[in-house]
């Protein structure tokens, strides 16, 4: 493709897989068309090949995947589970949520595996392989969720996702996946669970994650054309949630905006408001506010999937009304 | 989109969408030159994402006219690579030089004096809500609306709103910001700065509380020359202020309710005519009380009340003869001061005040002259809440006549 | 197909057409020729043991829980215990088992013990769940005795997962195994699991017990082929037929089954009929259980079967039997009042954390 140095989000996934499997025998991944065609999205491309009989084909069968990561994982691998979208992985949630999430709780053996989420909307791929899972599996104790917006945290966080003893969602946005390139990957990384802000700022805070970064400093920048300086936090994680950061950040501009692609009821958005009106309340100027996708199912065509989700014109506008109470 | 001026029926040949995700796709070979005739749906390019090699349709049938994408770059999905001559009919049925459609009657948006981009000031483009019902807090324009971040930082700070009366805001509606706040406290600094003594600090507090209620005031002229007259005859002589205690403790005793407390929609009635005294102490003003006033004749009264004064400007004043009073007297006349308003304490709805007493010609109709009269004002100044004028003067009234009747104080 | 050897068909689908499983008898059929019996005196008697530490154990937790001692509920595998015993006998260190409802004693041949089991019956603080987990929801993962989760199918991926693992690791000679009712067949994540285990041909041992009744449920509301053993063809897996309440007969072919999927031969089912003495749980009295059932060959008590034919070969004598009924029956006593004695979990003790490493969870 274009710009042959550069790495994509998409090859920084590919490269951690890479660099996990060759480091580490205890390393496997399973997934559907992952082995010789190389996944969905071509996050596996040549891996099957380079790592023969440890990149896998599985039948379609997402709680098999899963119950069968676990079991693997009991016994001291670290399995990488390729969802082929995040909408399928529901077909898995039991054993997420009831085997893998309590293993450790209930019975002090820790489950080491990651479950890699192709997330997020695109134009026109419609209800079932645009969703934003993060949310509903951060509600259960037990399981870290990772949201990488750039393609150095895609890289440095699947391979930390890799290397913790406790089941990871890997939330990767396939928006990103072409679209994000980077001159070259990183050699260190933020600590784990640390919120890194993107763009710092005075008159308001926006907390965003996922693609949602990637709006919310475009919406920063037309604010800046009047005068108006926001600073933008990126989660990186939405379990945990870095709070401290959240509530520095509050504390310098008085006034919070969270956005997030999934819908609002119960959402991370729904979740960092509440921490910070619990223990940040004398820090806002003004009340939080949160913005998220509307409440029906992700639409289909690109006209109605353009004003579904938060996109920089509504993170502007927001700001606006934010900035004027 | 529309066609280039020297050929009308032009169309061009699009970077089609190639799959979930895919931005981009490079040209591997074009399956024809320009000038060739090519059918419709026919692939015109070969392209190739990192996921399989595809083809770029013909729309319509046509002539090849313009391919300005070149083999081997990469172009973006929604991006022209050529262009197609179509024929007229075509060009009819695919409507391309129908005028475009009139815009969408968009909701007018309230448009504010903007100043020109690059200016200091904050431009304010107007705004659509995006959610709908998006709560604005009742109170949340105003120049009276403390924010979290506000209150918290005044209360690290000790400070009260009527503290930042002097502040003109700079926030929303008027309203002070931490910025507007910080700056005025900073400003502060440059002047000369002496700390308020304890005792300065919470009568600020009471007075400040009892301002939060309406308050009025009523004057009335006394003679008193009747009185004066009296207490040239006692021996144990009392103050003046002690003659308008036993007045008020009367005329309370008649109408309780003029000292009565509105809490809400109801009245609180005084449990025991329990009447406070101004005392000046240093730095400040202590209130003695004299319990059931209204049982105990004047003579009785007098050395109860001198001992109280000792006490009070000793700044001995025990916490049982101090508080709980339901009105309270105030002789400003011995600052020679003939009228004031002063504030009735927070927790009480009526103070009775005392001016200085001068003698002032009046007229004698009588006599059809001017005689000379020892006169004070008398001010009551009261919760305006709790009793109206006509009341406050009935009062008054009452006190002023019993002023001029002493032998039955 | 032949009910009892190792065919792996993968072509035909299944035509056994055995009788319909309310009037099966307790028939013991003959091993066919060429197949590996295991079955000994010593393992027999092994099984014999711990079936009845199972039943005494589990009359005992009966009992504290109609006396109110049990925290939760209680679901008993009475009738059951040669069936489970049977695959548990068969399994040694470093194999992947995951035992289910009724699996007592399968559990108990394991390794696992009276007094753990009744630790964490009785919600003591010093069994292996801590309070955390409870009744048949215990286990030991990092020993390969992994810890059921209510959604029955979901533990047939996990024990293939294991044996991935250990396929990885290039470790021979491990099998796995797990038991399920007949109604558990009915989810979703034992057909996936199923497929799995055939698709990556892993030596899993599958033994659906089929006791007529899930819950309430009779088999006809369960599923409508004529008899599960087809299931084996569809999957393309070995199928067996055991005698479900015939010890013998179910230590020989669940022996058979467990050696062929040791020898490599891929994933093992095993279907066996029979039926619970109990009920479902110790809250239920399964009177929707047709007395005719209970009466009938398929209602008869394993345990005493299972007596009568080991002192019929002269493997076990009734003093034996008699004198090892004793013991055990103290042993449980003891460990009952021990364990009764000892502290429920304090919550103020507890990390209240779901991470591995603590702190992880509070963000």
């Amino acid at each position: 493709m274009s710009g042959s140095t550069s790495i994509t989000y998409l090859e920084a996934i590919r490269l951690a897989q890479q660099k996990a499997l060759a480091e580490d025998p205890r390393v496997f991944i399973y997934g559907q068309d992952i082995g010789g065609f190389g996944g969905a999205f071509k996050a596996t491309k040549n891996l099957a090949k380079e790592f023969p009989g440890r990149v896998l084909d599985s039948p379609i069968s997402e709680d098999a995947m899963v119950g069968l990561a676990i079991g693997a994982a009991v016994e001291g691998m670290r399995p990488i589970v390729e969802m082929q979208f995040a909408d399928f992985s529901t077909c898995g949630f039991n054993q997420i949520v009831n085997q893998a999430a309590t293993l450790h709780y209930r019975t002090g053996t820790p489950c080491p595996l990651v479950v890699r989420l192709p997330s997020g909307g695109t134009p026109g791929s419609g209800p079932f392989h645009s969703q934003s899972m993060e949310a509903i599996y951060a509600h259960y104790p037990g399981i870290v969720v990772m949201t990488p917006a750039t393609v150095e945290d895609a890289y440095t966080m699947l391979l930390e996702a890799i290397a913790l003893d406790d089941p990871v969602i890997f939330c990767e946005h396939k928006f990103l996946y072409y679209h994000l390139k980077a001159e070259k990957l990183p050699e260190v990384a933020l600590p784990f669970g640390k919120a890194r802000i993107t763009r710092p700022g005075r008159d308001a805070t926006v907390v965003a994650y996922g693609a949602m970064v990637h709006e919310s400093l475009a919406a920063a920048e037309e604010l800046s054309q009047d005068g108006y300086d926001i600073e933008v936090v990126d989660l990186r994680t939405v379990r945990p949630i870095d709070t401290d950061t959240i509530l520095a950040s509050v504390a310098r501009t008085g006034r919070l905006l969270v956005v997030s692609e999934a819908w609002p009821w119960g959402g991370v958005a729904s979740e960092v408001i509440a921490r910070v009106a619990t223990e940040g309340f004398g820090l806002l100027d003004a009340p939080p506010q949160r913005l998220n996708a509307k409440e029906t199912p992700v639409p289909y065509h690109p006209a109605l999937w353009g004003t579904h989700r938060p996109t920089a014109s509504t993170v502007a506008n927001s700001l606006r009304q934010l900035l004027e109470l | 989109m529309f066609p280039s001026p020297d050929s009308k029926n032009l169309i061009p040949i699009i970077m089609p969408q190639l799959g979930e995700s895919i931005a981009e796709a490079t040209i591997v070979r074009a399956a024809f030159s320009v000038g060739d005739r090519v059918e419709a749906d026919t692939d015109l390019l070969e392209v190739e994402t990192n996921k399989a090699v595809m083809g770029v349709t013909a729309p319509c049938g046509g002539i090849l006219k313009e391919l300005t994408a070149a083999i081997g770059e990469s172009y973006a999905v929604g991006a022209t690579l050529g262009y197609l001559e179509i024929s007229d009919e075509d060009a009819e049925r695919l409507g391309i030089h129908d005028a475009p459609p009139p815009p969408v009657e968009k909701p007018k948006r309230k448009k504010e004096a903007g100043t020109a981009a690059g200016s200091s000031g904050s431009v304010k483009k107007s705004v659509e809500p995006t959610v709908s019902g998006l709560p604005v807090p009742a109170h949340a324009g105003g120049a009276s609306f403390l924010s979290p971040r506000m209150k918290a930082r005044m209360a690290e700070l000790g400070l009260h709103a009527a503290d930042l009366a002097g502040v003109a805001g700079s926030g929303a509606g008027g309203r002070v910001t931490i910025d507007d706040l910080e700056r005025f406290l900073q400003d502060l600094e440059r002047n000369t700065i002496s700390p308020a003594s304890s005792m300065r600090v919470a009568v600020a507090d009471a007075m400040r509380r009892s301002w939060t209620r309406p308050l009025a005031t009523v004057v009335l002229p006394v003679q008193l020359d009747t009185l004066l007259a009296h207490r040239r005859k006692q021996t144990v002589k009392a103050g003046p202020a002690l003659y308008a205690l036993r007045a008020l403790a009367i005329g309370l005793s008649e109408m309780p309710a003029t000292a009565g407390r509105l809490i809400g929609d109801r009245v609180i009635h005084p449990r025991s005519v329990d009447i406070g005294f101004a005392v000046e102490a240093e730095d400040g003003v202590l209130v003695p009380v004299i319990r059931h006033a209204d049982q105990s004749p004047l003579a009785d009264l007098v050395e109860r009340y001198n001992r109280l004064v000792e006490l009070a400007r000793a700044r001995r004043l025990p916490g049982s003869d101090t508080g709980g009073s339901i009105a309270t007297i105030t002789n400003y006349g011995v600052f020679g001061l003939t009228m004031a308003t002063p504030i009735p304490l927070p927790e009480q709805t009526l103070l009775l005040g005392m001016g200085a007493g001068r003698v002032t010609p009046l007229w004698d109709e009588s006599k059809k002259a001017f005689v000379p009269v020892t006169e004070a004002q008398f001010t009551l100044s009261f919760d305006h809440r709790v009793l109206d004028g006509g009341a406050a003067g009935r009062l008054l009234q009452r006190v002023a006549d019993l002023l001029n009747d002493p032998e039955k104080l | 197909m032949s009910k009892r050897s190792a065919a792996v068909p993968k072509k035909s689908p299944a035509t056994s057409r055995a009788a319909s499983p309310a009037t099966t008898k307790a028939v013991r059929e003959k091993p066919s020729a060429g197949s590996v019996s295991t079955l000994s005196k010593e393992i027999s008697r092994r099984a014999y043991r711990t079936m009845l530490e199972a039943r005494l154990l589990e009359e005992k937790l009966a009992a504290l829980y109609r006396s109110g001692k049990i925290v939760g509920g209680v679901f008993l595998g009475r009738g059951q215990e040669a069936l489970s015993v049977a695959l548990g006998v068969h399994l040694r260190r470093g194999d992947v088992y995951a035992p289910l409802i009724r699996d007592q004693a399968g559990r108990l041949a394991f390794g696992d013990t009276i007094l753990d089991t009744l630790r964490t019956y009785l919600g003591s603080s010093l069994g292996s769940m801590r309070g955390r987990d409870g009744n048949i929801h215990r286990g030991r993962p990092s020993e390969g005795y992994h810890a059921m989760i209510s959604h029955l199918g979901a533990m047939v991926s996990t024990v293939c997962g294991g044996l991935m693992a250990k396929r990885f690791r290039g470790e021979k000679g491990a099998v796995g195994a797990t038991c399920i009712g007949e109604g558990g067949t009915s989810t979703g994540s034992f057909h996936e699991g199923m497929n799995m285990a055939a698709v990556e041909k892993l030596p899993i041992v599958v033994v659906v017990a089929n006791n007529q009744f899930s819950y309430s449920t009779p088999n006809d509301r369960q599923f409508a082929c004529a008899d599960l053993m087809a299931r084996a063809a569809a999957y393309g897996v070995a199928g067996r037929r055991a005698v479900g309440n015939d010890l013998i007969d179910c230590l020989e072919v669940i022996g058979i089954a467990v050696s062929a999927a040791r020898a490599g031969e891929g994933p093992q089912l095993v279907v066996a009929d029979l039926l619970r003495l109990v009920g479902h749980g110790e809250h239920d009295d399964a009177s929707y259980i047709p007395a005719a059932l209970k009466k009938s060959p398929l209602g008869e008590d394993c345990l005493e079967l299972a007596r009568k034919s080991l002192v019929e070969k002269g493997w076990l004598s009734e003093k034996e039997a008699s004198e090892w009924h004793k013991e055990v029956e103290k042993e449980v006593d003891e460990t009952a009042s021990k364990v009764l004695r000892e502290p429920a979990p304090d919550p103020s003790e507890e990390d209240w954390n779901a991470f591995s490493v603590l702190g992880r969870g509070d963000g």
